[in-house]
């Protein structure tokens, strides 16, 4: 994959261009502010593009604002998003326009090379991986009288991992539960969002974003 | 209910209490002074009553005498005043500032606490004392006594009380005197069989009753009421005090960083600094168990990076720092496990340092929500109108919160008094609560 990279600090940076590279990746473009990386992503448009949220040169939230001007310009554009804290409020910005191809992560995942790849791959494939502490913040959050208030306990864990990018396999994998209950699951869970259109990924995404979208305070 | 009549009755038969009042706790120190002038000179004039000598001789002996008697006015006025000069002064300021409707408070100096110094001897705020006894009584003495009038140290307000003495003997007095003179005059007229001055004496009496005791209003609304620096003395000592609260704040919360780090990233780390060592030892002999000692580095790390993050939220929130303060609410009202609607009118952030108080204040009420109040439902608003940022957080909860001391709203109240910010809590027993920040900031 072609990779754009955004992190200001050096050993980062670095750190993550040699573990993209060792797996076959090429960065296209490693930079270090906030304008630098909106050019490099509309002139480049890699494949994927991992950002930190807080760059230079103000120190508040340039890679996310690069992001979505990105997708505004690029609708889609995969990106992954790391910072130090995870907020469901960034969560929400970066979903809102239902695109899919959003990865919002702890910078701590990178640690785990194996999962930080395969989350970076769902991303560039069009889908979503959240942080689980993102996920864990919504699943704190009071049931409403909305659509993901009729979801069951089991539905509503089967969607929170769907919120972190995972798979049917994966899940049933998690859930110690067989794939085709899985699937039964999922399809409970669009038919209860009233969810229709064909694009697995796409409904995996739309789901996610309505379950986002459940809280009491979301974007008006 | 009093009309007509019956009222101008009452309102003389009150002016003339009122007067007499007056004319007797007003006029008590200029009286005794008085009185030790006049007979203090005609004491001292005795002396040289019979003195047959030269011009010369009889006109020194005579500045002496007045010299002599002017001596003891003094002294009788001093005395007068640091025994009587307090009580008569708050008698007036309470039972005046009835009759006027105005609050007039104590504007007198709290009595300095004597303590005992590590040397043995009593210090009383302004000298040292053998015994404790002997420093209260001096102590009580110089809070009083015009010798320390002009002392650095002297309450401010003794040289008001005797400005306030003068100034009363000259007005207050005499006028409040004149309904009880004429009165007495018209009774004096009576035995004199004199029925034209009975009459002119007796109207004169009447009329003035009612309106003489009202010349104490300008003049105890001038030296009877709390001098305007004292005020200012007053600002000072609350700044004394923020000050006192800040730093100490600022102490205790740069002591929980710092044991935070020492207890957690730091242990954490010397640790990862010994499982790495021990890893490159292994991992050449068993390379199995040096991969097991690797993983458990990197569960320390991750734990290390968690603590390290709860740290910094709690010292500057990033969202705060990335967003601002209405979005950094926001996410705040995200992660709440109640349902929490945000509302604003701010369209720019306030100074940075006033944004953090801010924004620790409404995170502490929103926690005190979700955990005292049983609400379901929440609700904060930011607004910026006048000068003023104000957050209001309203909940449906069952009520009852308190700006008791060392309950959280007396903490954040504290907190915020640092920006000259107010706290008002409306919490009936039953609920619904609102709570309301306020402090002046600009926004930028």
């Amino acid at each position: 994959m072609r990779v754009v990279i955004a992190e200001d600090h050096f050993l980062l940076r670095d750190g993550l261009v040699r573990l993209l590279e060792a797996h076959g990746h090429s960065v296209i473009a490693a930079v270090e502010t906030g304008p630098a990386v909106l050019d490099a992503l509309i002139d480049l448009r890699p494949d994927v593009a991992i950002l930190d949220v807080r760059l230079p040169p103000t120190f508040t939230d340039e890679g996310l604002q690069a992001a979505l001007a990105a997708r505004r310009e690029i609708p889609g554009l995969p990106v992954l998003i790391l910072s130090q804290h995870v907020e469901q409020l960034y969560a929400r910005e970066l979903l809102a326009d239902g695109h899919g191809g959003i990865g919002y992560q702890l910078k701590d995942r990178v640690t785990d090379a194996e999962q930080f790849l395969d989350a970076l791959e769902r991303v560039a494939q069009g889908g979503t991986a959240l942080d689980p502490t993102v996920i864990a913040k919504l699943l704190g959050r009071p049931a409403r009288a909305d659509p993901i208030a009729t979801l069951t306990e089991r539905e509503r864990s089967v969607l929170a991992l769907m919120a972190e990018g995972l798979s049917n396999t994966a899940i049933a994998g998690r859930l110690f539960l067989s794939e085709g209950a899985i699937s039964k699951y999922t399809t409970a869970i669009f038919t209860k969002l009233d969810i229709r259109t064909d694009d697995d990924t796409n409904r995996r995404v739309r789901a996610v974003l309505t379950y986002l979208d459940s809280g009491p305070s979301g974007p008006r | 209910m009093w009309s007509g009549p019956s009222r101008w009755l009452r309102d003389t038969a009150v002016g003339y209490w009122r007067s007499g009042v007056l004319v007797a706790v007003a006029g008590l120190i200029p009286g005794l002074t008085a009185a030790v002038a006049v007979f203090g000179l005609s004491f001292s004039r005795s002396w040289s009553a019979h003195l047959h000598a030269p011009l010369l001789v009889r006109l020194v002996t005579a500045i002496g005498e007045w010299a002599l008697a002017a001596l003891w006015t003094a002294a009788g006025f001093g005395v007068a005043m640091a025994v009587l000069g307090r009580p008569t002064a708050q008698f007036l300021r309470r039972h005046g500032g009835r009759w006027l409707g105005a609050e007039l408070p104590s504007p007198y100096r709290p009595p300095r606490p004597i303590t005992k110094m590590s040397t043995g001897y009593w210090w009383n705020g302004h000298g040292y004392h053998e015994t404790e006894r002997q420093a209260k009584i001096e102590g009580w003495f110089m809070d009083r006594s015009l010798l320390a009038m002009r002392s650095a140290d002297g309450d401010p307000q003794l040289r008001r009380d005797v400005v306030w003495q003068a100034v009363a003997a000259a007005t207050v007095v005499p006028v409040a005197a004149l309904p009880l003179l004429a009165g007495a005059g018209a009774i004096y007229a009576v035995t004199a069989q004199s029925m034209l001055w009975v009459a002119l004496f007796a109207v004169a009496s009447v009329a003035a009753a009612p309106f003489a005791w009202r010349t104490l209003s300008p003049v105890a609304s001038r030296y009877l009421a709390p001098n305007p620096n004292a005020t200012a003395e007053e600002q000072v000592a609350r700044l004394n005090r923020i000050r006192a609260d800040l730093t100490q704040t600022q102490a205790a919360e740069l002591e929980r960083i710092e044991r935070n780090l020492h207890d957690g990233a730091q242990a954490r780390m010397v640790a990862l600094g010994m499982n790495l060592s021990s890893a490159e030892r292994l991992v050449d002999t068993d390379p199995e168990q040096a991969k097991q000692v690797l993983r458990e580095a990197r569960a320390s790390s991750k734990i290390a990076l968690d603590q390290l993050r709860t740290l910094v939220r709690g010292i500057n929130p990033p969202v705060l720092v990335e967003r601002g303060l209405v979005d950094a609410i926001r996410a705040l009202a995200l992660d709440a496990p109640i349902e929490v609607d945000v509302r604003s009118t701010l369209e720019r952030r306030p100074e940075r340092p006033v944004e953090a108080a801010l924004y620790f204040a409404a995170a502490e009420l929103l926690t005190n929500v979700v955990k005292h109040a049983h609400a379901t439902h929440a609700t904060i608003e930011l607004s910026h109108r006048r000068g003023v940022v104000s957050i209001v957080v309203s909940d449906n909860g069952t009520g009852g919160a308190t700006a008791t001391p060392g309950s959280g709203l007396a903490g954040i109240a504290r907190r915020l008094a640092a920006f000259e910010g107010q706290v008002d809590a409306d919490s009936p027993a039953g609920g619904p609560t609102r709570v309301s920040l306020t402090v002046p900031c600009e926004l930028s």
